[in-house]
């Protein structure tokens, strides 16, 4: 089976489009509810594939790898900060949504892509750093609990899923976030700070160039050669309606 | 018919949970059970409809490619 180092472009159909969804900040309900709708679509036509770059109001995630012990706050205190725990159904542990986030969620269809589930977390944690390579940073890949780091500090998680044959939820890059704020949570269990490509950067970060810059990596290596790109989605139009 | 663990891309994984009890129905391609390898949970889909008869693997248990985590007993005939 081929590895991540596999030559770019030779995973997804000749000519294939990724549809990727820049929607700016989305509540994680509203997240989960269009999640849902796009693995129900591609699971029922696996030549399609989509990618919805977001970020999240702050909320703390628990995936199956963490632990409420990663939670410094009591929920008296986490209810004063409004910060609402969720457990859900994905890989990696515990994940603290903060504005400055940039959150690349790709749903594909694995078997169209003829990758095996670790091939793609791998691939996709590729992407991620060539993401920030293009901000002058030299992240490495955390492979015992998958994400990025720039020295020896966390900068982007890795928490994935797969049902149905198509993959979800995905990655969160600190793009510019409250690092102040990790102190209350031990994002994967990690005991040491949390950092940011605003803080390691020599460059100016801007969150809108990184949504782009993911979003071009992941179409590179997974091998679309063609995204369309879309701001809003007819769900949430619906949703809107029947308020 | 065996519900068998599909291919991977690591060695091992561990088993995390089953969606279905013993005795209970399922069809072909319903989630029955998850594993889980670093990073990510991986669900595995029934074979064929039928019966859940036996769970050959249990949460926490590690578990490879191929390997069967439990038997589904087809519907009798009619």
């Amino acid at each position: 089976m081929p590895g991540p180092e596999r030559s770019l472009n030779d995973f997804a159909p000749p000519g294939a489009a990724l549809r990727v969804y820049l929607l700016g900040t989305l509540p994680f309900d509203s997240f989960l509810a269009f999640q849902r709708r796009l693995v129900y679509e591609i699971s029922g036509d696996p030549q399609l594939a989509s990618l919805v770059i977001c970020d999240h109001p702050p909320e703390i995630t628990i995936g199956r790898e963490g632990s409420r012990l990663h939670i410094r706050p009591t929920p008296e205190q986490l209810a004063a900060q409004e910060w609402r725990v969720r457990w859900v159904a994905r890989g990696g542990g515990v994940m603290l949504h903060l504005p400055g986030q940039v959150c690349a969620y790709p749903i594909l269809p694995l078997a169209g892509l003829q990758m095996t589930p670790a091939q793609y977390r791998d691939v996709l944690l590729e992407s991620a750093a060539d993401a920030l390579r293009q901000h002058k940073l030299e992240p490495t890949v955390d492979a015992e609990r998958p994400g990025l780091r720039i020295g020896d500090r966390r900068v982007a998680h890795a928490g994935l899923a797969i049902r149905s044959g198509v993959t979800g939820f995905g990655l969160v890059v600190n793009v510019c976030p409250d690092l102040e704020l990790f102190e209350a949570v031990a994002c994967d269990g990690e005991p040491r700070p949390m950092t940011s490509l605003e803080r390691e950067s020599p460059l100016r970060i801007r969150p809108a160039a990184v949504r782009l810059d993911l979003a071009d990596a992941i179409a590179r290596r997974f091998g679309f050669t063609r995204q369309s790109v879309f701001h809003t989605h007819t769900i949430f139009h619906a949703n809107a309606a029947s308020r | 018919m065996p519900i068998l663990l599909p291919e991977l891309g690591v060695e091992v994984g561990r088993f995390s949970l089953w969606y279905v009890r013993p005795g209970e129905a399922v069809t072909a391609g319903d989630r029955v059970a998850e594993i889980l390898i670093p990073g990510l949970t991986i669900d595995v889909a029934a074979p064929a409809d039928g019966v859940l008869r036996e769970r050959l693997a249990l949460p926490g248990d590690v578990v490879h490619s191929g390997q069967s985590l439990g038997l589904i007993e087809p519907p009798a005939d009619p």
